[in-house]
């Protein structure tokens, strides 16, 4: 296989729009390297194409697939839409489509429900990478490994070399492969979180807290903060995610609010999945509401809970990786890599819409391309 | 596609000199034709009133600015859900409806063109593909170009002078994202709050490590799109939006742009009196300076910004204003730095009539109108939603039409601000018909430059808004009879009977493919997108769409 590029990268959120690929007999390679990246391509490039779909993995065409799809969720009581894992924004614009028409739940990730976000609650401050790149001086990783979830994120946000007059700390009590690249750390239990937060907000008012390692430790951030005109705090689900994420979430938030008055202090959450953004975004404009919403109403309602509803009978799941498809039940059916066989739009972690091209021929159809034949056969 | 006849109506087309005449409006092809056979479909527009479709030239309705409002205010959603039907998607409304309902809304609010007004050129993909989620309207995008390093560069390397490559650029921005026309808000300063928290004082300040000043951004775009001819001019938020004092710098940029085709946004916002930091109670209007100064410069547009007592969602590139009003709410705020080209603030707000300062503006938004002599200057807008909701105009039409309605009104709000204002003057103009026809389509469509919309004219489209001629004029534009877009009848009797996508509306100037070799290292060193994937070329997301070509106007 030639090399070819530069394109996009789908292999995480941070979608870098500037990789050359060499897929050559001995693995994929990457230019910038990127190991998470390289494994992306390889799993995409690597598609199976034995069969178009299956139905009780037993082979079957397209047509017969979708109409068995269809006919399931034509008697469905409580269809579910989720995953989204790798989903452009056309795929999900097609399946929030559907959703709608089918009275169905959306959820767009596909592991715990996370309940409310932060932002609807209070909001936040927010930013592109180069505006982070370009201005913060202090960039604080929360909780998060990037080295090996984003795995050029440091080097998008201007860390790739020596930076004297930057500096890049980690709030975390393990050792990574990001600490290593770190400029200082910060080390306390994840349990102490919450009380992190709050802390660093008293101290901005001039509030000590009492004294103790947790108080150093915040003492010496806080020091930091103060040198620093503009401020990132990077985090994800190790913050937000779980019990209690929301809360401390919306600390966060609180704390970069109060920070704001003296300084320019914006966050960077890092998404599980690189379509997640991209499906939230559009379930936002489509329906008013992020995250979860329920069709079934007949008009969208925001759904707040963090346990699924266990009433789901039938569910369509919009699914990327090796075996990439549309899955309703029993019926899966094989849809083109998107990035590499297929192009589209896919929203960046900072919310950057990036152009996805399709280097490499296929003959799979899109996931839009199925959600919408499914909607024409759920309501022709 | 079914031809139309719409007889007996009193048709308003100012465009045309047509002010309130009995006279037939014939359809066929989606366009406005002199005549139609006997079996087209027949209207009997007896004891109605016949306008072409609204044009709102400034609103905010897509693109992440306007869904990160969505995703900050979900209680705010709930009023209003519009359920799905065979025919309709489903929907959420509030200030900020979903993308389904802000069509739905706009047409049955007799409206058939939108500009969203500020849209990040580097999120276009994102904006084209809410609109593409938008039906029922046409709709086009302005980019923001106020704080683009990658232009403050070209502007410094020309000294300020409107450059071949500066030209160049512009006109390439708009190919590469399917926009209508350039905005510039707070030009040079939302550079300076990204910076430092700081704040443009004058139009000569330095925009630090840039080497331009906001006076040289006006110059140098606004020559810029005012040489390629675009057909619409250079759309102005000025510096200092919602300063006590801005008056001076709102006035000082419209002399700056002075002898060029410019339009301003919002100038409620714009036009108040008092001193910088002199507190909120000092605040007072200067309106009346800016509509005289308007009346010597027919070579300027607005468009008012009204503000409507009750909610409202702010949002607006100009991020500074937004830090200054979550001071002053203390409730939710968003914030978003984009790199290279602008900023992004939103913060829920309410206008309240007892309060000074929103019955001020209330007051001013009203002077505006009422003492502009020519409306074809004065566009009406809410700045849907900073000011309040799209769906409020009928109200605001109701204000300017019906003297005694206003008067009830003003009796509601804060006296002390009323009697700072000129409508305690005896002003008690009225708008016509035939004016609030100009400010709500004729006007917008032709600053606009879109020669087939705001009139009724042979071979305008046929988009085309029949109201009830009721004496209660909110409830006359709040309920159109008919609306018909491109020829087809959507909404009748308050339903909507057909869906319309709508096109996408773009404009284009020529220019020289080798600026790609000027703009492709400044990308290099400053975006952290691709040059080469920057622009947006898939035809899902800019066709269908009707391309303006430069040099209409």
């Amino acid at each position: 296989m030639p090399e070819f590029g530069p394109v996009t990268c789908a292999g995480c959120g941070l979608l870098c729009d500037d990789v050359t690929v060499d897929a050559s007999s001995d693995g994929v390679r990457l230019r910038p390297e990127c190991p998470l990246g390289a494994r992306w391509f390889s799993e995409q490039l690597g598609r199976s194409d034995a069969a178009p779909a299956t139905i009780d993995g037993e082979p079957a065409d397209v047509e017969s697939a979708l109409a068995r799809a269809a006919e399931l969720l034509r008697g469905a009581r409580r269809p579910l839409v989720h995953g989204f894992e790798g989903a452009t924004v056309e795929d999900a614009r097609a399946a929030v489509a559907l959703a709608d028409r089918l009275g169905a739940l959306v959820f767009t990730g596909d592991g715990v429900w996370p309940g409310a976000p932060a932002l609807a609650l209070r909001g936040a401050s927010t930013a592109t990478l180069g505006e982070i790149r370009d201005r913060s001086s202090l960039v604080v990783i929360w909780r998060e490994d990037p080295q090996s979830t984003h795995p050029r994120l440091l080097e998008r946000l201007g860390f790739a070399g020596a930076t004297p007059e930057r500096a890049l700390v980690v709030v975390d009590d393990r050792d990574t492969a990001t600490t290593w690249r770190a400029d200082g750390q910060h080390r306390w239990p994840r349990d102490l979180d919450l009380e992190a937060l709050i802390g660093l907000h008293l101290w901005q008012k001039g509030v000590a807290p009492p004294a103790g390692n947790l108080a150093t430790e915040l003492g010496r951030l806080t020091e930091r903060v103060a040198s620093a005109m503009h401020v990132t705090f990077v985090y994800g689900p190790a913050l937000n995610a779980g019990a209690g994420g929301q809360r401390r979430a919306l600390a966060l938030h609180e704390l970069v609010r109060a920070m704001s008055h003296e300084r320019h202090v914006v966050t960077l959450e890092l998404p599980d999945a690189p379509g997640s953004r991209s499906a939230d975004d559009v379930l936002a404009w489509q329906s008013g509401y992020s995250g979860q919403v329920d069709f079934a109403p007949g008009h969208p309602e925001w759904v707040t809970a963090t346990e699924p509803p266990d009433d789901v009978d039938v569910t369509v799941r919009v699914e990327s990786g090796p075996a990439g498809g549309v899955v309703t039940g029993p019926v899966w059916i094989r849809t083109a890599a998107a990035g590499v066989q297929a192009s589209g739009t896919v929203h960046r972690l900072d919310g950057v819409p990036i152009a996805l091209q399709a280097p490499l021929p296929g003959d799979a159809p899109t996931a839009a391309t199925l959600l919408r034949a499914l909607l024409a056969k759920v309501a022709p | 596609m079914t031809a139309i006849r719409i007889t007996g109506g009193a048709v308003h087309d100012p465009a045309n000199d047509v002010d309130g005449e009995i006279r037939d409006v014939c359809l066929n092809d989606g366009k406005v034709v002199a005549d139609v056979g006997p079996e087209a479909r027949r209207i009997d527009a007896r004891g109605m009133v016949v306008m072409a479709g609204g044009v709102d030239i400034h609103a905010h309705i897509a693109g992440p600015k306007v869904n990160a409002a969505r995703r900050l205010s979900p209680e705010e959603r709930r009023a209003e859900p519009l359920d799905r039907t065979q025919l309709l998607r489903s929907g959420t409304g509030g200030l900020v409806p979903s993308t389904f309902a802000t069509g739905y809304r706009y047409s049955l609010l007799g409206y058939t063109t939108v500009v969203e007004a500020a849209a990040p050129p580097l999120a276009a993909r994102h904006v084209l593909s809410e609109l593409r989620d938008t039906p029922m309207i046409d709709k086009a995008f302005l980019i923001l170009m106020g704080n683009n390093q990658v232009l403050f560069e070209l502007i410094r390397r020309s000294g300020g002078d409107v450059s071949q490559q500066l030209r160049d650029a512009v006109a390439w921005w708009l190919e590469a994202t399917g926009g209508y026309g350039v905005k510039l808000v707070n030009p040079g300063g939302v550079e300076l709050w990204k910076q430092s928290g700081g704040a443009v004082q004058s139009l000569d300040d330095d925009v630090v490590g840039f080497g331009v000043t906001p006076r040289q951004v006006l110059e140098a775009i606004g020559g810029a799109v005012d040489e390629l001819g675009l057909p619409h001019p250079v759309h102005v938020h000025a510096n200092n939006l919602g300063v006590p004092g801005n008056a001076d710098t709102t006035l000082e940029t419209m002399r700056t742009l002075s002898g060029r085709q410019a339009h301003f946004a919002h100038v409620q916002f714009h036009s108040y009196g008092g001193k910088p930091g002199g507190g909120a109670g000092g605040i007072k209007s200067r309106a009346p300076e800016l509509i005289e100064y308007l009346g010597e410069h027919p070579e300027i547009t607005v468009d008012v910004g009204q503000v409507m007592f009750g909610p409202a969602m702010t949002m607006t590139a100009d991020a500074h204003v937004s830090a200054v009003l979550r001071d002053l709410d203390g409730g939710k705020w968003l914030n978003h730095d984009t790199e290279v080209e602008t900023g992004c603030g939103i913060v829920p707000y309410r206008y309240r009539a007892g309060n000074y300062v929103h019955a001020l503006q209330w007051g001013i938004g009203l002077e505006l109108f009422l003492l502009g002599k020519d409306p074809w200057q004065v566009m009406l807008s809410t700045d849907h939603p900073n000011g309040g909701s799209f769906l409020s105009y009928p109200k605001l039409i109701r204000l300017l039409m019906d003297r005694a309605f206003r008067e009830d009104q003003m009796g509601r709000a804060n006296q002390r601000a009323i009697r700072r204002t000129a409508l305690t003057d005896g002003l008690d103009r009225e708008y016509t018909l035939n004016e609030i026809a100009i400010i709500t389509r004729a006007a917008p469509a032709r600053r606009l430059g879109l020669r087939g919309k705001g009139h009724l004219g042979v071979g305008a489209d046929a988009d085309v808004t029949i109201y009830h001629d009721r004496a209660d004029r909110e409830e006359m534009f709040a309920t159109p009879r008919y609306v018909i877009k491109a020829g087809e009848m959507v909404v009748e009797e308050g339903e909507l009977r057909a869906v319309d996508d709508g096109v996408l509306l773009s404009s284009h100037a020529g220019f020289d493919p080798t600026v790609d070799g000027v703009l492709a290292p400044l990308f290099g060193e400053r975006y952290t997108v691709a040059f080469k994937h920057y622009p947006v070329r898939d035809p899902a997301l800019r066709e269908p769409a009707r391309v303006v070509e430069a040099g209409v106007r």
